[in-house]
């Protein structure tokens, strides 16, 4: 095995580097390398398996979490989400083409015309306002809803997120040092948490690693008793740690979205997914 | 008197939460009235929360994140070293990346509580 990989093991040290130049950053690298610091950890978990959270890291959790995934929590969602999609079918067939299938394995993606990145739930939205029709809420809802019918229609496909200009590498880059960098009250980063400690428990939360995170959103939480997007998740790990989290879809997010979903490259699509 | 006002201010600004003075140890002998407080603070998800990394004696459901605290005396020989780690002195931060909050520096509790929780992390 690599050497600083074993030495950045031993020591609990981040995986990538903290602070970063957007010239010297290789995304495909900085991929490798987190995969590989996974396996390090984990021998015995496959990178594939990394999209069931930290069910992979107790055999009785995972029994649990895949009998109530028998029976999920989030058909109903499923059901609401595509009534919701075919009132407005005509405008969003306009967006998005006629296959429900081929919609959600785009997002995210960097716009080169308008230098952003762009969510599903960001193109739901503007699909909505550009026909004339009002906008979602950002955190659940019937956002969540439709964001979980299209990612239902997509299971099984890969995430799939290219980087191919500065601009867009610009943006993996303020993701990647979000991520990186302590902040809060408690001085914790999303690295220390979700990379460093995964696995290991916080009171009785078993940590998730990092890998994976965005393959089966939106989320069912029990402890929510609905469907959230991914940045509703984001705001309440940022208010854990004492921070003042940014809101849904604000550039900040969506970057980081962009980053996580990078390092998920080549993983299936599983959302929408059921969590404690 | 105002420029002074301003100086605090920006300063406020700039750091945000960060205090930056540490505290001393408590040199008396602690009552068993400010040691069960200090487990109180300790195991209080609101307060100290070291159940969501450490294992205690009588604490349930403890994370895994941090060592046991178990042996203190032994391991801290001088009491302000342990104050200080809980605190969060730049010079007590050596293991890099480490998850341990600094409880004093970043304002999460005050010095009191601070040397309370000492108190009765030093009887483990
Ligand atoms: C204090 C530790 C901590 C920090 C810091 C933290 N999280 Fe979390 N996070 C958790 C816990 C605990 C959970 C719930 C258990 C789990 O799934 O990991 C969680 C869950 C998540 C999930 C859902 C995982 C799933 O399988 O559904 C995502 C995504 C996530 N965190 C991203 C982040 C990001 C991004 C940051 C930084 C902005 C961050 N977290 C910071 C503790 C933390
Ligand atoms: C979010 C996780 C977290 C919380 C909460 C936390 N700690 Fe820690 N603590 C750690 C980690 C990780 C270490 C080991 C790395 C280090 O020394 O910084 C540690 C180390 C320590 C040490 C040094 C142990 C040794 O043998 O070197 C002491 C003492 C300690 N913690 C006390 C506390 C007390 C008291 C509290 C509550 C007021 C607390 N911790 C809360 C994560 C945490």
């Amino acid at each position: 095995m690599n050497k600083t990989l074993l030495i950045a093991l031993s020591l609990g040290i981040s995986v990538l580097a903290t602070s970063s130049m957007a010239a010297t950053i290789d995304p495909e690298k900085d991929r490798q390398q987190f995969v590989d610091f996974f396996k390090a950890k984990n021998p015995n978990i496959t990178p594939d398996e990394y999209i069931n959270g930290a069910y992979i890291y107790s055999a009785d959790k995972m029994a649990q979490w895949e009998a109530a995934e028998e029976f999920p929590p989030y058909l109903d969602a499923i059901d609401e989400g595509e009534a919701l999609y075919n009132k407005d079918l005509a405008a969003y067939q306009q967006c998005f083409g006629s296959d429900v299938s081929k919609i959600r394995v785009k997002y995210p993606y960097f716009n080169e015309a308008i230098k952003q990145v762009v969510t599903l739930e960001g193109a739901i939205n503007k699909c909505r306002t550009d026909s004339g029709l009002k906008p979602y809420g950002w955190k659940k809802g019937s956002i969540a809803q439709v964001s979980a019918y299209l990612a239902d229609n997509a299971r099984g496909q890969k995430i799939d997120v290219k980087i191919e200009s500065d601009a867009a590498l610009a943006a993996y880059t303020e993701g990647r040092d979000f991520f990186n960098k302590p902040r809060g009250q408690f001085n914790l980063s999303c690295a220390k948490c979700h990379v460093d400690n995964s696995g290991r428990k916080a009171r009785s939360n078993t940590l998730s690693s990092a890998l994976g995170h965005t393959t089966h959103f939106p989320v069912f939480r029990a402890k929510w008793q609905n469907l959230g997007t991914l940045h509703r998740r984001y705001e309440g790990c940022q208010k854990n740690v004492r921070a003042q989290p940014y809101k849904a879809q604000s550039e900040t997010y969506r970057n980081l979205e962009f980053f996580q979903a990078y390092m998920s490259n080549g993983l299936e699509i599983n959302g929408p997914g059921y969590r404690e | 008197m105002i420029s002074k006002l301003k100086h605090l201010l920006t300063a406020l600004a700039i750091s945000g939460f960060v205090i930056s003075t540490p505290i001393t140890a408590t040199v008396a002998e602690p009552s068993a009235a400010t040691i069960e407080e200090g487990k109180k603070l300790s195991f209080s998800r609101s307060k100290g929360n070291c159940l969501a990394c450490h294992a205690i004696k009588g604490g349930s459901m403890p994370g895994n994140i941090g060592p046991a605290l178990v042996a203190m005396k032994l391991r801290f020989p001088d009491k302000q070293k342990l104050v200080d780690k809980i605190w969060g002195t730049t010079e007590s931060q050596v293991v890099p990346n480490s998850m341990m909050p600094p409880f004093g520096k970043h304002g999460i509790l005050t010095d009191s509580e601070i040397n309370t929780i000492t108190d009765y992390i030093y009887t483990l």
